[in-house]
Protein backbone atom coordinates (compact mmCIF):
# COMPACT_ATOMS: atom_id res chain seq x y z
CA UNK A 1 0.00 0.00 0.00
CA UNK A 2 3.15 2.09 0.67
CA UNK A 3 3.88 1.93 -2.89
CA UNK A 4 0.79 1.44 -4.54
CA UNK A 5 -0.97 4.42 -3.28
CA UNK A 6 1.32 7.38 -4.54
CA UNK A 7 1.31 5.14 -8.04
CA UNK A 8 -2.34 5.13 -8.09
CA UNK A 9 -2.46 9.30 -7.30
CA UNK A 10 0.11 9.68 -9.96
CA UNK A 11 -1.78 7.29 -12.54
CA UNK A 12 -5.00 9.41 -12.03
CA UNK A 13 -3.55 12.49 -11.60
CA UNK A 14 -1.25 12.61 -14.59
CA UNK A 15 -3.60 11.32 -17.02
CA UNK A 16 -6.67 13.76 -15.92
CA UNK A 17 -3.85 16.68 -16.24
CA UNK A 18 -3.51 15.59 -19.67
CA UNK A 19 -7.12 15.04 -20.98
CA UNK A 20 -8.30 17.85 -18.78
CA UNK A 21 -6.60 20.11 -21.87
CA UNK A 22 -8.79 18.22 -24.56
CA UNK A 23 -12.11 18.29 -22.80
CA UNK A 24 -13.45 21.61 -22.00
CA UNK A 25 -16.33 20.28 -20.46
CA UNK A 26 -17.69 22.65 -17.26
CA UNK A 27 -17.31 20.26 -14.81
CA UNK A 28 -13.64 18.79 -15.83
CA UNK A 29 -12.66 22.55 -16.56
CA UNK A 30 -14.01 23.21 -12.58
CA UNK A 31 -12.18 20.19 -11.01
CA UNK A 32 -8.72 21.53 -12.99
CA UNK A 33 -8.86 24.48 -12.25
CA UNK A 34 -9.19 23.52 -8.14
CA UNK A 35 -6.28 21.39 -8.59
CA UNK A 36 -3.83 23.91 -10.44
CA UNK A 37 -5.15 26.42 -8.05
CA UNK A 38 -5.70 24.90 -4.86
CA UNK A 39 -4.01 21.74 -4.51
CA UNK A 40 -0.89 22.57 -6.22
CA UNK A 41 -0.05 25.24 -4.34
CA UNK A 42 -1.26 23.69 -0.92
CA UNK A 43 1.86 21.07 -2.05
CA UNK A 44 3.74 23.70 -3.38
CA UNK A 45 3.74 25.84 0.21
CA UNK A 46 4.53 22.04 1.87
CA UNK A 47 7.63 21.75 -0.78
CA UNK A 48 8.74 25.16 0.39
CA UNK A 49 8.68 24.27 4.38
CA UNK A 50 10.31 20.85 3.52
CA UNK A 51 13.01 23.29 1.75
CA UNK A 52 13.19 25.27 4.78
CA UNK A 53 13.60 22.32 7.04
CA UNK A 54 16.05 20.40 4.77
CA UNK A 55 18.41 23.35 4.82
CA UNK A 56 18.00 23.97 8.57
CA UNK A 57 19.05 20.38 9.19
CA UNK A 58 21.89 20.10 6.50
CA UNK A 59 23.61 22.80 8.52
CA UNK A 60 22.36 22.22 12.02
CA UNK A 61 24.07 18.75 11.61
CA UNK A 62 27.06 20.36 9.75
CA UNK A 63 28.03 22.28 12.91
CA UNK A 64 27.09 19.85 15.78
CA UNK A 65 29.71 17.37 13.88
CA UNK A 66 32.09 19.83 13.04
CA UNK A 67 32.29 19.08 9.19
CA UNK A 68 34.70 21.07 6.94
CA UNK A 69 33.75 24.89 6.87
CA UNK A 70 30.95 24.55 9.45
CA UNK A 71 31.73 28.11 10.37
CA UNK A 72 30.18 29.48 7.27
CA UNK A 73 27.07 27.18 8.28
CA UNK A 74 26.33 29.91 11.05
CA UNK A 75 26.39 32.49 8.88
CA UNK A 76 23.82 30.29 6.82
CA UNK A 77 21.55 29.81 9.25
CA UNK A 78 21.71 33.65 10.78
CA UNK A 79 21.28 34.61 7.10
CA UNK A 80 18.13 32.89 6.79
CA UNK A 81 16.72 33.91 10.24
CA UNK A 82 17.37 37.61 9.64
CA UNK A 83 16.34 37.72 5.93
CA UNK A 84 12.98 35.90 7.01
CA UNK A 85 12.21 38.01 10.14
CA UNK A 86 12.77 40.94 7.82
CA UNK A 87 10.31 39.52 4.85
CA UNK A 88 7.65 38.31 7.00
CA UNK A 89 7.71 41.36 9.62
CA UNK A 90 10.03 44.21 7.96
CA UNK A 91 7.83 45.66 5.53
CA UNK A 92 9.13 46.03 1.80
CA UNK A 93 10.86 49.59 1.69
CA UNK A 94 10.34 53.11 3.75
CA UNK A 95 7.25 53.43 1.84
CA UNK A 96 5.25 50.40 2.88
CA UNK A 97 6.52 49.37 5.90
CA UNK A 98 6.10 46.71 9.03
CA UNK A 99 5.90 45.99 12.07
CA UNK A 100 9.38 45.75 13.02
CA UNK A 101 11.60 48.47 12.84
CA UNK A 102 13.87 48.86 9.87
CA UNK A 103 16.26 51.28 10.08
CA UNK A 104 18.48 53.06 12.72
CA UNK A 105 18.84 56.59 11.87
CA UNK A 106 20.00 57.15 8.19
CA UNK A 107 20.88 53.51 8.14
CA UNK A 108 18.23 51.06 6.93
CA UNK A 109 18.09 47.68 6.54
CA UNK A 110 14.31 46.55 5.19
CA UNK A 111 14.32 43.75 2.43
CA UNK A 112 14.78 46.20 -0.97
CA UNK A 113 17.77 47.30 0.74
CA UNK A 114 19.31 43.88 1.70
CA UNK A 115 18.54 42.64 -1.97
CA UNK A 116 20.13 46.43 -3.29
CA UNK A 117 22.96 46.03 -1.07
CA UNK A 118 24.24 42.26 -0.32
CA UNK A 119 21.94 39.91 -3.13
CA UNK A 120 22.90 42.10 -6.29
CA UNK A 121 26.39 42.97 -5.58
CA UNK A 122 27.30 38.64 -4.31
CA UNK A 123 25.12 37.17 -7.42
CA UNK A 124 26.48 40.24 -10.10
CA UNK A 125 30.05 39.65 -8.71
CA UNK A 126 29.71 35.44 -9.05
CA UNK A 127 28.18 35.70 -12.43
CA UNK A 128 31.13 38.26 -13.94
CA UNK A 129 33.90 35.72 -13.13
CA UNK A 130 32.93 34.21 -15.77
CA UNK A 131 34.39 36.57 -18.48
CA UNK A 132 37.64 35.59 -16.63
CA UNK A 133 37.26 31.67 -16.77
CA UNK A 134 35.82 32.20 -20.48
CA UNK A 135 38.80 34.58 -21.76
CA UNK A 136 41.48 32.39 -20.30
CA UNK A 137 39.68 29.05 -21.73
CA UNK A 138 39.32 30.66 -24.75
CA UNK A 139 42.71 31.52 -25.14
CA UNK A 140 44.29 28.12 -23.89
CA UNK A 141 41.75 25.12 -25.18
CA UNK A 142 39.86 26.98 -28.37
CA UNK A 143 41.41 25.75 -31.24
CA UNK A 144 41.47 24.96 -35.06
CA UNK A 145 42.29 21.82 -34.87
CA UNK A 146 40.00 20.25 -37.58
CA UNK A 147 37.33 21.39 -39.66
CA UNK A 148 34.45 20.98 -37.20
CA UNK A 149 36.10 22.96 -34.64
CA UNK A 150 37.17 25.02 -37.40
CA UNK A 151 33.97 25.23 -38.02
CA UNK A 152 33.13 26.27 -34.90
CA UNK A 153 35.67 28.88 -34.46
CA UNK A 154 34.21 31.11 -37.87
CA UNK A 155 31.03 31.29 -36.45
CA UNK A 156 32.34 32.46 -33.15
CA UNK A 157 34.19 34.86 -34.50
CA UNK A 158 31.34 35.76 -36.81
CA UNK A 159 28.77 35.94 -33.87
CA UNK A 160 31.00 37.69 -32.02
CA UNK A 161 31.53 40.73 -34.12
CA UNK A 162 28.68 40.92 -35.21
CA UNK A 163 26.83 40.92 -31.71
CA UNK A 164 28.75 44.58 -31.17
CA UNK A 165 28.65 48.00 -33.18
CA UNK A 166 32.10 47.54 -34.70
CA UNK A 167 31.02 44.24 -36.67
CA UNK A 168 29.18 46.96 -38.76
CA UNK A 169 31.86 49.31 -39.03
CA UNK A 170 34.23 46.72 -40.61
CA UNK A 171 31.90 44.90 -42.41
CA UNK A 172 28.42 45.98 -43.46
CA UNK A 173 26.36 42.74 -43.59
CA UNK A 174 28.21 41.08 -40.76
CA UNK A 175 25.41 41.68 -38.26
CA UNK A 176 22.97 40.56 -40.94
CA UNK A 177 25.41 37.04 -41.47
CA UNK A 178 25.81 36.22 -38.03
CA UNK A 179 21.28 37.11 -37.40
CA UNK A 180 21.43 34.48 -40.71
CA UNK A 181 23.83 31.65 -38.72
CA UNK A 182 21.29 32.12 -35.82
CA UNK A 183 18.25 32.03 -37.89
CA UNK A 184 18.41 29.42 -40.02
CA UNK A 185 21.60 26.59 -39.59
CA UNK A 186 21.17 27.21 -35.55
CA UNK A 187 17.59 26.49 -35.72
CA UNK A 188 17.35 23.88 -38.03
CA UNK A 189 19.67 22.11 -35.60
CA UNK A 190 17.97 23.23 -32.48
CA UNK A 191 14.34 22.12 -34.03
CA UNK A 192 15.85 18.62 -34.45
CA UNK A 193 17.11 19.05 -31.15
CA UNK A 194 14.16 19.90 -29.89
CA UNK A 195 11.87 17.22 -31.41
CA UNK A 196 14.00 14.80 -29.66
CA UNK A 197 13.75 16.28 -26.28
CA UNK A 198 9.79 16.43 -26.53
CA UNK A 199 9.45 12.99 -27.50
CA UNK A 200 11.45 12.03 -24.56
CA UNK A 201 9.93 13.39 -22.45
CA UNK A 202 6.69 12.05 -23.56
CA UNK A 203 8.23 8.91 -23.06
CA UNK A 204 9.54 9.54 -19.53
CA UNK A 205 6.09 11.18 -18.40
CA UNK A 206 4.25 7.90 -19.92
CA UNK A 207 6.54 5.95 -17.56
CA UNK A 208 6.25 7.64 -15.23
CA UNK A 209 2.57 7.87 -15.19
CA UNK A 210 1.78 4.02 -15.71
CA UNK A 211 4.13 3.52 -12.81
CA UNK A 212 7.37 1.87 -15.09
CA UNK A 213 9.61 4.66 -13.72
CA UNK A 214 9.80 4.27 -10.43
CA UNK A 215 12.61 6.63 -9.47
CA UNK A 216 11.03 9.32 -7.86
CA UNK A 217 9.20 6.66 -5.27
CA UNK A 218 13.07 6.67 -3.93
CA UNK A 219 14.65 3.03 -2.58
CA UNK A 220 16.02 2.84 -5.97
CA UNK A 221 12.73 2.25 -7.30
CA UNK B 1 61.27 26.41 -23.93
CA UNK B 2 60.38 29.34 -26.80
CA UNK B 3 58.62 32.27 -27.18
CA UNK B 4 55.30 30.14 -28.79
CA UNK B 5 55.78 28.16 -25.70
CA UNK B 6 56.30 30.43 -23.30
CA UNK B 7 52.75 32.51 -25.34
CA UNK B 8 50.81 29.51 -24.57
CA UNK B 9 51.89 28.91 -21.12
CA UNK B 10 51.78 32.59 -20.09
CA UNK B 11 50.01 33.06 -16.43
CA UNK B 12 46.50 33.17 -16.60
CA UNK B 13 46.67 36.33 -13.78
CA UNK B 14 47.90 38.13 -16.88
CA UNK B 15 45.16 37.57 -19.19
CA UNK B 16 42.55 38.49 -16.21
CA UNK B 17 44.56 41.57 -15.82
CA UNK B 18 43.80 42.39 -19.49
CA UNK B 19 40.07 41.33 -19.47
CA UNK B 20 39.66 43.62 -16.49
CA UNK B 21 41.20 46.53 -18.30
CA UNK B 22 39.48 45.79 -21.38
CA UNK B 23 36.15 45.42 -19.51
CA UNK B 24 36.89 48.77 -17.22
CA UNK B 25 38.62 51.67 -19.27
CA UNK B 26 35.23 51.66 -21.52
CA UNK B 27 32.94 51.49 -18.67
CA UNK B 28 34.56 54.50 -17.27
CA UNK B 29 35.28 56.39 -20.53
CA UNK B 30 32.34 54.38 -22.41
CA UNK B 31 32.97 55.26 -26.71
CA UNK B 32 29.89 56.82 -28.69
CA UNK B 33 27.49 53.88 -30.14
CA UNK B 34 24.53 54.62 -32.10
CA UNK B 35 23.27 51.03 -32.39
CA UNK B 36 20.88 49.67 -35.46
CA UNK B 37 17.96 47.62 -34.86
CA UNK B 38 17.93 44.34 -35.86
CA UNK B 39 14.87 42.69 -37.31
CA UNK B 40 13.53 40.91 -33.79
CA UNK B 41 13.77 43.78 -32.14
CA UNK B 42 12.22 45.97 -34.28
CA UNK B 43 9.41 43.52 -34.57
CA UNK B 44 8.85 43.72 -30.85
CA UNK B 45 9.51 47.31 -30.60
CA UNK B 46 6.83 47.84 -33.33
CA UNK B 47 4.06 45.29 -31.56
CA UNK B 48 4.25 47.69 -28.79
CA UNK B 49 4.01 50.57 -30.39
CA UNK B 50 1.06 49.75 -32.46
CA UNK B 51 -0.92 47.69 -30.46
CA UNK B 52 -4.57 48.39 -29.61
CA UNK B 53 -4.56 51.50 -26.70
CA UNK B 54 -6.86 49.68 -24.38
CA UNK B 55 -4.47 46.23 -24.24
CA UNK B 56 -1.84 46.44 -21.30
CA UNK B 57 1.79 45.56 -21.72
CA UNK B 58 2.90 42.70 -19.11
CA UNK B 59 6.66 42.35 -18.15
CA UNK B 60 7.70 38.84 -16.48
CA UNK B 61 10.63 39.89 -14.56
CA UNK B 62 12.11 36.35 -15.07
CA UNK B 63 15.96 37.25 -14.80
CA UNK B 64 17.90 37.14 -11.21
CA UNK B 65 20.57 39.87 -10.04
CA UNK B 66 23.40 37.74 -11.57
CA UNK B 67 22.50 38.31 -14.75
CA UNK B 68 20.89 41.62 -14.28
CA UNK B 69 23.55 43.85 -16.31
CA UNK B 70 22.46 42.39 -19.24
CA UNK B 71 18.71 41.85 -18.93
CA UNK B 72 17.89 44.80 -17.03
CA UNK B 73 18.23 47.37 -19.22
CA UNK B 74 15.55 45.99 -21.41
CA UNK B 75 13.16 45.90 -18.36
CA UNK B 76 13.62 49.86 -17.91
CA UNK B 77 13.74 50.40 -21.64
CA UNK B 78 10.51 48.75 -22.31
CA UNK B 79 8.57 50.28 -19.39
CA UNK B 80 9.99 53.82 -21.10
CA UNK B 81 8.17 52.79 -23.90
CA UNK B 82 5.23 51.54 -22.28
CA UNK B 83 4.67 55.01 -20.47
CA UNK B 84 5.58 57.18 -23.14
CA UNK B 85 2.97 55.66 -25.34
CA UNK B 86 0.57 55.78 -22.58
CA UNK B 87 0.21 52.02 -21.97
CA UNK B 88 -1.06 50.03 -19.10
CA UNK B 89 1.35 48.09 -17.71
CA UNK B 90 1.28 45.00 -15.30
CA UNK B 91 4.49 43.13 -13.85
CA UNK B 92 5.14 40.04 -12.35
CA UNK B 93 8.46 37.92 -11.72
CA UNK B 94 7.86 33.55 -11.95
CA UNK B 95 11.67 34.04 -9.72
CA UNK B 96 11.75 34.60 -6.60
CA UNK B 97 14.81 36.46 -6.95
CA UNK B 98 13.22 38.97 -9.46
CA UNK B 99 11.26 40.16 -6.98
CA UNK B 100 13.32 43.23 -6.03
CA UNK B 101 14.37 43.73 -9.73
CA UNK B 102 10.86 44.23 -10.56
CA UNK B 103 10.76 46.67 -8.06
CA UNK B 104 13.64 48.48 -8.56
CA UNK B 105 13.01 49.06 -12.26
CA UNK B 106 9.21 50.27 -11.68
CA UNK B 107 10.59 52.67 -8.80
CA UNK B 108 12.98 54.16 -10.98
CA UNK B 109 10.96 54.45 -14.36
CA UNK B 110 8.08 56.12 -12.34
CA UNK B 111 10.73 58.58 -10.66
CA UNK B 112 11.79 59.56 -13.96
CA UNK B 113 8.70 60.03 -15.33
CA UNK B 114 6.75 61.48 -12.30
CA UNK B 115 9.83 63.78 -11.54
CA UNK B 116 9.35 65.71 -15.22
CA UNK B 117 5.14 65.45 -15.02
CA UNK B 118 2.88 68.87 -14.97
CA UNK B 119 -0.27 67.38 -14.79
CA UNK B 120 -1.89 64.04 -13.01
CA UNK B 121 -2.48 63.08 -16.72
CA UNK B 122 1.26 62.76 -16.80
CA UNK B 123 2.32 61.10 -13.55
CA UNK B 124 2.59 57.27 -13.26
CA UNK B 125 0.35 55.99 -10.90
CA UNK B 126 0.48 53.20 -8.81
CA UNK B 127 -2.90 50.67 -9.12
CA UNK B 128 -3.90 53.10 -12.12
CA UNK B 129 -1.09 53.20 -14.84
CA UNK B 130 0.55 50.39 -13.15
CA UNK B 131 0.18 47.15 -10.99
CA UNK B 132 3.74 45.11 -9.80
CA UNK B 133 1.49 41.88 -9.09
CA UNK B 134 5.12 40.28 -7.50
CA UNK B 135 5.83 36.30 -7.38
CA UNK B 136 3.34 33.65 -6.87
CA UNK B 137 3.43 29.96 -7.68
CA UNK B 138 4.03 27.34 -9.18
CA UNK B 139 4.47 28.63 -12.85
CA UNK B 140 1.85 26.41 -14.26
CA UNK B 141 -1.18 28.04 -12.05
CA UNK B 142 -0.18 31.43 -12.89
CA UNK B 143 0.47 30.85 -16.59
CA UNK B 144 -3.07 29.12 -16.84
CA UNK B 145 -4.82 31.16 -14.41
CA UNK B 146 -4.22 34.41 -15.89
CA UNK B 147 -6.13 32.94 -18.59
CA UNK B 148 -9.09 33.22 -16.46
CA UNK B 149 -9.13 35.83 -13.77
CA UNK B 150 -5.83 37.75 -12.58
CA UNK B 151 -6.84 38.49 -9.54
CA UNK B 152 -7.35 35.23 -8.46
CA UNK B 153 -4.18 34.28 -9.53
CA UNK B 154 -2.47 37.72 -7.30
CA UNK B 155 -5.54 38.14 -4.90
CA UNK B 156 -2.78 40.61 -3.47
CA UNK B 157 -0.09 42.59 -5.16
CA UNK B 158 3.22 43.34 -4.44
CA UNK B 159 2.61 46.12 -1.69
CA UNK B 160 -0.27 44.28 -0.39
CA UNK B 161 -2.87 46.21 -2.09
CA UNK B 162 -6.26 43.57 -2.73
CA UNK B 163 -5.82 43.98 -6.85
CA UNK B 164 -10.04 44.03 -6.81
CA UNK B 165 -9.50 47.14 -5.37
CA UNK B 166 -7.03 48.37 -8.15
CA UNK B 167 -8.63 50.73 -10.64
CA UNK B 168 -6.42 49.45 -13.51
CA UNK B 169 -7.40 45.81 -12.77
CA UNK B 170 -11.46 46.52 -13.77
CA UNK B 171 -9.63 46.70 -17.12
CA UNK B 172 -7.30 44.04 -16.83
CA UNK B 173 -9.08 40.55 -16.23
CA UNK B 174 -7.28 37.94 -18.16
CA UNK B 175 -5.20 37.90 -21.05
CA UNK B 176 -7.88 38.94 -23.63
CA UNK B 177 -6.96 42.56 -22.05
CA UNK B 178 -3.13 41.95 -22.58
CA UNK B 179 -1.69 42.98 -25.55
CA UNK B 180 1.67 41.45 -25.01
CA UNK B 181 3.77 39.20 -22.52
CA UNK B 182 7.38 40.13 -22.96
CA UNK B 183 8.97 37.67 -20.73
CA UNK B 184 12.88 38.75 -19.72
CA UNK B 185 14.66 35.70 -18.71
CA UNK B 186 18.05 33.93 -18.67
CA UNK B 187 16.19 30.36 -17.90
CA UNK B 188 13.56 28.70 -20.11
CA UNK B 189 10.80 30.85 -18.83
CA UNK B 190 9.51 32.28 -21.86
CA UNK B 191 9.35 28.77 -23.38
CA UNK B 192 6.76 28.28 -20.93
CA UNK B 193 4.62 31.28 -21.42
CA UNK B 194 4.71 30.00 -25.61
CA UNK B 195 3.68 26.74 -23.98
CA UNK B 196 0.93 27.99 -21.87
CA UNK B 197 0.15 31.37 -22.47
CA UNK B 198 0.43 31.49 -25.67
CA UNK B 199 -1.06 28.51 -27.37
CA UNK B 200 -3.35 27.72 -25.08
CA UNK B 201 -5.04 31.65 -25.35
CA UNK B 202 -3.63 33.04 -27.91
CA UNK B 203 -1.65 35.77 -26.25
CA UNK B 204 1.25 37.49 -28.28
CA UNK B 205 4.43 36.62 -26.70
CA UNK B 206 7.84 38.82 -26.85
CA UNK B 207 11.15 37.50 -25.37
CA UNK B 208 14.28 39.15 -23.47
CA UNK B 209 17.25 37.12 -23.06
CA UNK B 210 20.82 36.76 -22.42
CA UNK B 211 23.04 36.67 -25.46
CA UNK B 212 24.11 32.85 -24.37
CA UNK B 213 20.40 31.76 -24.29
CA UNK B 214 18.95 33.21 -27.61
CA UNK B 215 20.20 31.17 -30.03
CA UNK B 216 17.76 28.24 -28.04
CA UNK B 217 14.90 31.08 -28.85
CA UNK B 218 15.08 31.37 -32.46
CA UNK B 219 13.37 28.52 -33.81
CA UNK B 220 9.75 30.41 -31.68
CA UNK B 221 11.08 33.54 -33.17
CA UNK B 222 10.56 31.91 -36.75
CA UNK B 223 7.58 30.28 -36.04
CA UNK B 224 5.90 33.51 -35.11
CA UNK B 225 5.28 31.95 -31.25
CA UNK B 226 7.80 34.84 -30.70
CA UNK B 227 6.43 38.50 -31.15
CA UNK B 228 9.89 39.80 -30.84
CA UNK B 229 13.19 39.36 -29.40
CA UNK B 230 15.76 41.47 -27.84
CA UNK B 231 19.12 39.05 -27.40
CA UNK B 232 21.66 39.97 -25.11
CA UNK B 233 23.00 43.85 -24.00
CA UNK B 234 23.37 44.33 -28.05
CA UNK B 235 18.95 43.64 -27.85
CA UNK B 236 19.02 45.85 -25.21
CA UNK B 237 20.93 49.13 -26.81
CA UNK B 238 18.74 48.26 -29.87
CA UNK B 239 15.63 48.63 -28.40
CA UNK B 240 17.12 51.63 -26.06
CA UNK B 241 17.82 53.65 -29.45
CA UNK B 242 14.16 52.61 -30.40
CA UNK B 243 12.62 54.17 -27.38
CA UNK B 244 15.20 57.36 -28.24
CA UNK B 245 13.98 57.66 -31.23
CA UNK B 246 10.60 57.40 -30.22
CA UNK B 247 10.92 60.41 -27.30
CA UNK B 248 12.38 62.55 -30.08
CA UNK B 249 9.14 62.03 -32.45
CA UNK B 250 6.62 62.73 -29.22
CA UNK B 251 8.73 65.52 -28.02
CA UNK B 252 9.69 64.32 -24.97
CA UNK B 253 13.02 66.36 -23.69
CA UNK B 254 14.55 64.74 -20.97
CA UNK B 255 17.64 62.60 -21.60
CA UNK B 256 17.04 58.88 -20.79
CA UNK B 257 20.20 56.67 -19.08
CA UNK B 258 20.94 54.10 -21.55
CA UNK B 259 22.74 51.63 -19.89
CA UNK B 260 22.27 49.23 -22.26
CA UNK B 261 23.80 51.29 -25.01
CA UNK B 262 26.69 52.59 -22.23
CA UNK B 263 27.98 49.20 -21.63
CA UNK B 264 28.53 48.20 -25.04
CA UNK B 265 31.80 50.03 -25.41
CA UNK B 266 32.77 47.57 -22.54
CA UNK B 267 31.36 44.39 -24.47
CA UNK B 268 33.10 45.22 -27.94
CA UNK B 269 36.29 45.95 -26.05
CA UNK B 270 35.79 42.60 -24.49
CA UNK B 271 34.75 40.42 -27.67
CA UNK B 272 37.83 42.17 -29.51
CA UNK B 273 40.38 41.06 -26.46
CA UNK B 274 38.86 37.71 -26.93
CA UNK B 275 38.88 37.22 -30.40
CA UNK B 276 42.49 38.63 -29.86
CA UNK B 277 43.54 35.98 -27.40
CA UNK B 278 42.17 33.14 -29.91
CA UNK B 279 44.18 33.75 -32.33
CA UNK B 280 46.91 34.35 -30.27
CA UNK B 281 46.72 31.08 -28.87
CA UNK B 282 45.94 29.51 -32.61
CA UNK B 283 48.89 31.20 -34.01
CA UNK B 284 51.34 29.94 -31.20
CA UNK B 285 49.08 26.23 -31.59
CA UNK B 286 50.40 25.64 -35.08
CA UNK B 287 53.80 27.00 -34.77
CA UNK B 288 54.49 24.63 -32.35
CA UNK B 289 53.01 21.59 -33.81
CA UNK B 290 54.71 22.35 -37.24
CA UNK B 291 58.15 22.37 -35.55
CA UNK B 292 56.78 19.31 -33.88
CA UNK B 293 56.50 17.95 -37.27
Amino acid sequence: MKRRLPLMIVLVLGIFGAVAFVIPHPIVKSIDETMRNDVLRIITAFSLVLGVGSIIQHHLIKIRRKAEHWPFSYIALISLAVSAAIGLFGGIDPASPGILPTHIGGFSFHMQALYDNIMIPLASTMFALLAFFMASAAYRAFRARNLEATLLLIAAFILMLGAVPLGRMLIRPLPDFAEWILTVPNTAAKRGIMFGIGLGSIATSLKIILGIERGWLGGGG
Amino acid sequence: MGFWNKLLKIDRRWIYTIIWLVVMIPLLFPFKIKPMAMPPVTRLFNYIDTMPEDKALVISVDYTPDIQPELHPMCIALLHHAFATKRKVGLLTLQVMGLGLGEAAIRQVTEEFNAHATTHEDSIINGEDYVYWGWTTPIITILLGMGERITNVYPVDYYGHRTESLPIMKHLKNYDDIGIVVSIAGSSIPISWVNFANTQFGVPIGCGATAVSAADYYPYLNSGQFTGMMAGMKGAAEYEQLVADKFDELGIKWELRRKGTEAMSSQTAAHIAIMIFIIIGNIAYFVIRRRKK
